[in-house]
């Protein structure tokens, strides 16, 4: 594992933590919203700068959107087929416990 | 939300290509880097807050986190199939598909690694959460309930629940909204991870 991979999931742990223990209150928290859509959208603009520097990224636009469509079209593809396949597991278990919430 | 955030996009990308000088992208990688850090707290701290998820799988049963665990081997096994048809080397086929429909972070995750992969996560999720909000009602009503959770990924937990809702049962939104939860929580791990491999 990476000295990154380790450092996200630190963060991500850390936060999950605070968020879990609910620290600073309903007041934070919506100061907390604000803070993160302000950051967020910097951030996002800042990779819209780094895109827009890139030529590659420029002369390649309408090959890249073809290709993110093909890509996205087999992610769903492929992830309605699998959870297709073990529905009837997930399901039967679900009907089962609900009879089981009756009894 | 979403009409902002591309609306953040194609500002910075605008500005980049006619405004800014190309020396200015030495910095952009120091600003993104500390950026994701402050984001993924933050992420963290959405996810921490939906403490009620582990009592509902539990009663639910814990057979229901199939249904996450197939949506991310589906997403990330068909992204390579795309990756390998179009000529994609596999990993970043397979990080694209990790974005699970998160198109902010998984976009900005990638900003470092290359901005043309990090604009193809961008559009790539972008399409799929079009694709879902599509496609959910005509999953729901041809093919099955929880199979209509699958198009949403990430997005099962907020943006694409209310439609999930409408178009299934209570049941199948308890549901959605677990599977969110799981796969959301998966996207920064999957996407560092894979784009490594």
């Amino acid at each position: 594992m990476s000295i990154r991979l380790l450092l996200y999931l630190g963060i991500l742990i850390i936060g999950g933590f605070f968020g879990y223990k609910g620290y600073g209150g309903k007041k934070l928290e919506s100061k907390l919203g604000t803070i993160q859509t302000v950051c967020l959208l910097l951030l996002l603009f800042i990779m819209g700068l780094k895109m827009g520097l890139d030529e590659k990224v420029i002369s390649s636009f309408f090959e890249l959107g073809f290709q993110a469509i093909v890509i996205s079209i087999f992610t769903i593809t492929f992830s309605v087929i699998l959870v297709k396949l073990v529905k009837g597991f997930v399901l039967k278990n679900i009907q089962q416990g609900e009879q089981n919430d009756e009894l | 939300m979403s009409f902002k955030i591309i609306l953040a996009v194609v500002a910075g990308i605008g500005v980049g290509y006619f405004v800014l000088p190309s020396e200015i992208l030495q910095y952009t990688d120091y600003i993104l880097d500390i950026g994701l850090c402050l984001l993924l707290f933050f992420v963290g701290i959405d996810i921490g807050k939906n403490k009620d998820v582990f009592d509902k799988i539990k009663k639910i049963g814990f057979r229901v986190l199939l249904v996450p665990v197939m949506i991310i081997i589906g997403s990330v096994f068909g992204s390579i199939v795309a990756g390998l048809i179009l000529g994609i080397p596999m990993n970043e086929a397979g990080a694209v598909g990790a974005g699970l429909g998160w198109y902010s972070l998984s976009s900005m995750m990638l900003a470092t690694y290359s901005s043309k992969l990090s604009a193809l996560a961008f559009i790539s999720n972008v399409a799929r959460e079009i694709i879902a909000l599509l496609t959910i009602p005509i999953i729901a009503k041809y093919i099955g309930d929880i199979e209509s959770i699958a198009p949403a990924a990430a997005t099962s937990m907020d943006t694409s629940l209310p439609l999930i809702a409408k178009s299934t049962n209570p049941h199948t939104a308890i549901i959605a909204f677990i599977s969110g939860v799981i796969v959301s929580t998966s996207v920064p791990i999957l996407v560092s991870v894979i784009i490594k491999l």
